[in-house]
């Protein structure tokens, strides 16, 4: 009896592979899509894209935008196999500095001629910037990111730390080192700073390499993107990594696994983004204020740039894509994903409007940071997920004690290495 | 087999039950938690409130079909694992009939070229297979997720051990009546090998339904997805609510735990027989 | 063909029909199995990389170099060593402990035998996420009560699958909890095949308990013990879904595995040509751990 129904099922099993071999999964029902991947971001974000994709169906008679959210951590592999297969969506959003190598791989089509000057100079200088490789504009963000030192204002009054006013005023190296000596003195245990020990991978590129810039070095020589040598191990990057290396040794930093060390008031400062701010602000209302990060001799420097939109080669009508780019840049519609996780509008018009970023606005320093210049962009070249795998687990070794100039070196072995490999990544 | 007990009848059953109570700890947890307010999962799991069912609630299962497709992923696990078993007895099993019972050119080295091939971990193979498939635009359907694993060594060879040690007297009584080698095979082998053909369907099944590797080389998205990527993507959307996630877990397993509990004799004895050669 | 099987043979059989019988199997596994070992053979000696526009060329040895400088597949092999010798003695010995308890003509002990075979039948994935949730840190977490409890209140709640010592172990355990029922039903199987009289001969020869047990049990023992140690060595080799979803290589690559660091390279970074290096080393770790239980088993004359 069971037997004949294993029968019957193998038996049946042959049309149906027939059927699905004819058929495959191609969705070419009415009305046409356009297919669009995210990543899995917050929920607020989340929910944010759908409701605007709801919005825009709704309006359009054309087409359809059809989402695809894609997991994080397996995003940029199965964006390049999906290449390979020629399988791409039309539209997709991808981490802002992996733009120069999509391109390299001739997978984006330059955005440039598609989007009207008017929107093109309503971005904010720093997306434009991101999304540029050889003076072609291939990729448009809606947001920005903003990087900062939250800090508990109450903690700094008692022990009578000055409060910068912007980031030319920042704290010194020496300052800020003195604030986390008297705040560790001052406080229960010692712990004082949260650099988010628990995030992953590219955040800790994203964070700290600005302290290189900020220290007179860089991730990379960015006159021609072909070494790191003498650059990442500098004698001024070796010494500014020294310094973040001494605030783990003297019990400085949380580890922060459960995410909560600000919120719970475990530490005083938090060096983290603009996403942070709706959770802190929740916490500790006024008493949260955001500082520039620390000037390691050169001037505060910041990160900046964030996910983005791109077209793919593989799109049939590039001007359906331009139309919901368009969609997305309006000043709501900015608004609307801003409000999600507190980001950086995109567009002067929304920055404008929006509460937390016009003047006078709590966030109105990540603003000023991304429209004055302190904020570097994260090396524009299609060496770049190289270069934050390498400097991310180079944090991490840093982090556990090992000599920072060997670190330093052997990351730029490891770098210098890779592009050679690739011939420098010609065009 | 030692007839004697170890040690008297009472205290064996006890230490006995004892470790397995232990043993299968998580899995109480699992189900208990998944019966749970996602708030009280975590704070009680180092209770006895963590295996024993006090509040009993199906809110978790009903916001796991709110949250994702839950339904989506299981009827691929279906479609893909239905696949791999049906056509795989399609395939395997004249393939090890002919290997055990014909003469034929080429027998050995096909022999030979199973075996070796058994030896392989699909591990070893799925990058440069993945690039295979990739590379002819092949991806992101039902049909690369089961294809390659129909041929399977291991299947051909437990067929092929089977049909070894079957008795003869049938197909030479068809042979002698002339009857041809896929008459015979059909109908004649097939009905008298119903152990095997369970055992093979049966390891297969639980060897495939948890796949995981190859469908998160090969798909993207959930459209084709099956529950093993379904849940390992599913815990990492954020809110992380663990009482949804375990509820996801219970029903993710009671297919293949129900096969396994029915047909246990079939599949401890396909296991055991690769082992006491 | 050895004479054995002659006589199991028919000889009437036309060429193109065992073709016909064997043929769609053998095609698939040519195509499916074969020909991808032989790419990642070839691949591994170019540069290939997902998406690269850069020509296909032959660099000899270079990725089997760098696979060992540049990534973390040094610390894989070491993990995955670290893995076989922690997993296949705890899982053996477990496995035939409770074989041993097992093989007694109780009632009900097949029960006993289902709930220690069930974990075998979950999912790896489910298997991850569920220990996710045991190891949760903090004194909640079931683990760290449990050992909490067994140490009488010494036990400091730890966060196992971030801390660098005890992300491995972590591991390594959960994959034993899974293993050892699959270990146990083949030990079962074969202390059930060790014929009654040959206690009975010892016993009357004057044997204790133990000595019966080093004597009669264990050589009887020897293919079926051979064999889930053999099983078990490849398979630590093999791990893969637990770290991809629990620590994704651990605290900088303290719990990295082979396969895992095949796939981060060659699929999330897209280069191919070095995961195909990765991956033929894999395969030549157990081709070694194969060929070794081939000679063991010849030497009792067994094929």
């Amino acid at each position: 009896m069971i037997f004949r129904l294993c029968a019957l099922f193998g038996g049946m099993m042959l049309p149906v592979a027939c059927f699905l071999f004819a058929c495959g999964t191609g969705e070419q029902n009415d009305p046409p899509l356009l297919t669009v991947w995210i990543h899995s971001a917050q929920p607020a974000e989340r929910q944010t894209i759908r409701d605007q994709i709801r919005r825009f169906n709704a309006e359009e008679e054309e087409y359809q935008v059809h989402l695809t959210i894609i997991p994080e951590d397996e995003y940029n592999g199965q964006v390049q196999a999906a290449a390979v297969a020629g399988d791409l969506p039309d539209l997709l959003v991808f981490d802002g500095p992996y733009v120069y190598n999509y391109v390299w791989q001739g997978i984006l089509i330059p955005l440039g001629p598609l989007l009207p000057d008017v929107i093109m100079d309503d971005l904010i200088p720093s997306l434009v910037t991101q999304g540029t490789y050889r003076d072609t504009f291939y990729s448009v963000g809606t947001y920005d990111s903003g990087l900062g030192l939250y800090a508990r204002k109450s903690h700094l009054d008692e022990i009578g730390a000055r409060i910068p006013h912007g980031p030319e005023d920042a704290w010194s190296i020496d300052e800020f080192d003195a604030i986390l000596a008297a705040l560790a003195d001052a406080g229960p245990n010692g712990r004082v700073l949260d650099l988010k020990l628990n995030y992953q991978g590219e955040y800790f590129t994203y964070a700290y390499s600005p302290i290189l810039q900020s220290a007179g070095a860089d991730l990379i020589d960015r006159r021609d993107y072909r070494k790191t040598s003498g650059v990442l191990n500098s004698p001024a990057a070796v010494a500014a990594m020294m310094r973040l290396q001494r605030w783990f040794e003297a019990g400085y930093v949380d580890p922060n696994l459960d995410d909560a060390a600000f919120t719970e008031g475990r530490v005083s400062l938090s060096w983290v983004g603009h996403w942070e701010y709706s959770r802190y602000h929740a916490a500790w209302g006024d008493d949260v204020v955001i500082l520039p990060l620390p000037d390691f001799g050169t001037g505060s420097r910041t990160g900046q740039g964030s996910w983005n939109w791109g077209i793919t080669r593989f799109c049939g009508n590039p001007e359906w894509g331009v139309r919901f780019l368009r969609f997305l840049l309006q000043p709501e519609e900015v608004l609307a994903m801003s409000r999600a996780d507190s980001a950086v509008p995109a567009t002067k018009t929304a920055m404008e409007k929006s509460p937390l970023y016009r003047e006078g606005g709590p966030l109105r320093l990540f603003a000023v940071q991304l429209l004055e210049g302190y904020g570097v962009s994260r090396p524009r070249t299609p060496a770049y997920p190289v270069i934050t795998s390498v400097f991310s687990d180079s944090f991490l070794d840093i982090r556990h004690g090992g000599d920072v100039k060997t670190i330093l070196d052997r990351a730029s072995t490891i770098i210098d290495r890779d592009i050679a490999f690739n011939k420098g990544y010609p065009d | 087999m030692e007839k004697r007990a170890v040690i008297p009848s009472f205290a064996n059953y006890f230490i006995m039950g004892l470790l397995a109570f232990v043993y299968v700890t998580p899995v109480l947890f699992m189900i208990v938690g998944s019966f749970k307010p996602d708030m009280l999962v975590l704070p009680e799991a180092g209770t006895w409130r963590g295996i024993f069912p006090v509040t009993v609630s199906l809110e978790n299962y009903v916001s796991v079909f709110e949250r994702v497709a839950f339904e989506r992923f299981m009827f691929n696990s279906a479609i893909i694992n239905g696949l791999i078993v049906g056509l795989g007895l399609l395939v395997n099993a004249p393939a090890g009939y002919a290997l055990a019972r014909l003469r034929w050119r080429g027998r050995q080295v096909a022999l030979g070229f199973v075996l070796t091939l058994m030896v392989i971990p699909f591990e070893a193979i799925a990058l440069p297979l993945f690039y295979q498939v990739t590379v002819m635009g092949w991806r992101d359907d039902y049909l690369v997720q089961a294809f390659p694993f129909v041929a399977f060594p291991l299947s051909i060879y437990l067929f092929y051990s089977f049909f070894l040690s079957m008795p003869k007297e049938l197909e030479e009584a068809a042979y002698i009546d002339g009857a041809g080698i896929f008459r015979t095979f059909f109908t004649i082998v097939v009905p008298n090998a119903k152990p095997a053909f369970a055992s093979v369907a049966i390891v297969t099944l639980l060897m495939f339904w948890g796949m995981y590797l190859w469908p998160l080389l090969v798909t993207a998205g959930p459209s084709v997805r099956p529950l093993p990527l379904g849940i390992a993507t599913f815990y990492t959307l954020p809110p992380l609510q663990w009482g949804d996630i375990l509820a996801f877990g219970v029903m993710m397993v009671m297919p293949v735990l129900v096969v396994f509990l029915i047909f246990q004799r079939w599949f401890v004895q396909g296991v055991a027989s690769t082992g006491v050669k | 063909m050895s004479g054995r099987f002659r006589k199991y043979l028919h000889v009437n059989a036309s060429d193109a029909a065992a073709w016909g019988m064997a043929g769609p199997a053998l095609a698939g596994i040519c195509i499916f199995i074969l020909t991808p070992f032989l790419l990642a053979v070839f691949l591994s000696f170019t540069n290939l990389a997902l998406g690269s526009p850069l020509p296909l060329e032959f660099v000899g040895f270079r990725q089997y170099r760098v696979i060992f400088t540049d990534t973390g597949f040094s610390r894989a092999l070491l993990n995955n060593l670290l893995f076989l010798t922690g997993i296949v003695p705890t899982q053996t010995l477990l496995a035939l402990m409770l074989a041993l308890m097992l093989n007694q003509r109780l009632k009900g002990i097949a029960i006993y035998r289902t709930l220690f075979f069930m974990p075998v039948v979950f999912p790896m994935s489910l298997i991850a996420v569920i220990w996710t949730l045991i190891y949760a840190p903090g004194p909640d977490g079931l683990m760290n009560t449990f050992l909490g409890i067994v140490t009488f209140g010494a036990w400091e709640p730890r966060d196992f699958t971030n801390h660098p010592h005890l992300a491995l172990p972590a591991i390594m355990l959960l994959s034993v909890w899974q293993g050892v029922g699959f270990q146990m039903v083949v030990l079962l199987a074969g202390l059930q095949g060790i014929p009654e009289n040959l206690y009975e001969a010892a016993a009357i020869d004057g044997a204790g308990r133990w000595s019966r047990f080093v004597h009669v049990t264990l050589p009887g023992l020897r293919n079926p013990l051979i064999f889930v140690i053999i099983i078990t060595s490849i398979l630590s080799f093999r791990v893969f879904d637990q770290v991809r979803i629990m620590t994704r290589g651990g605290p900088r690559n303290a719990t990295t595995t082979v396969v895992f660091e095949a796939v981060r390279v060659g699929f999330d970074r897209g280069q191919v040509a070095m995961g195909a290096a990765m991956s033929v080393i894999f395969f030549l770790i157990v081709l070694l751990i194969t060929v070794i239980q081939r000679r063991l088993l010849k030497q009792e004359g067994v094929q």
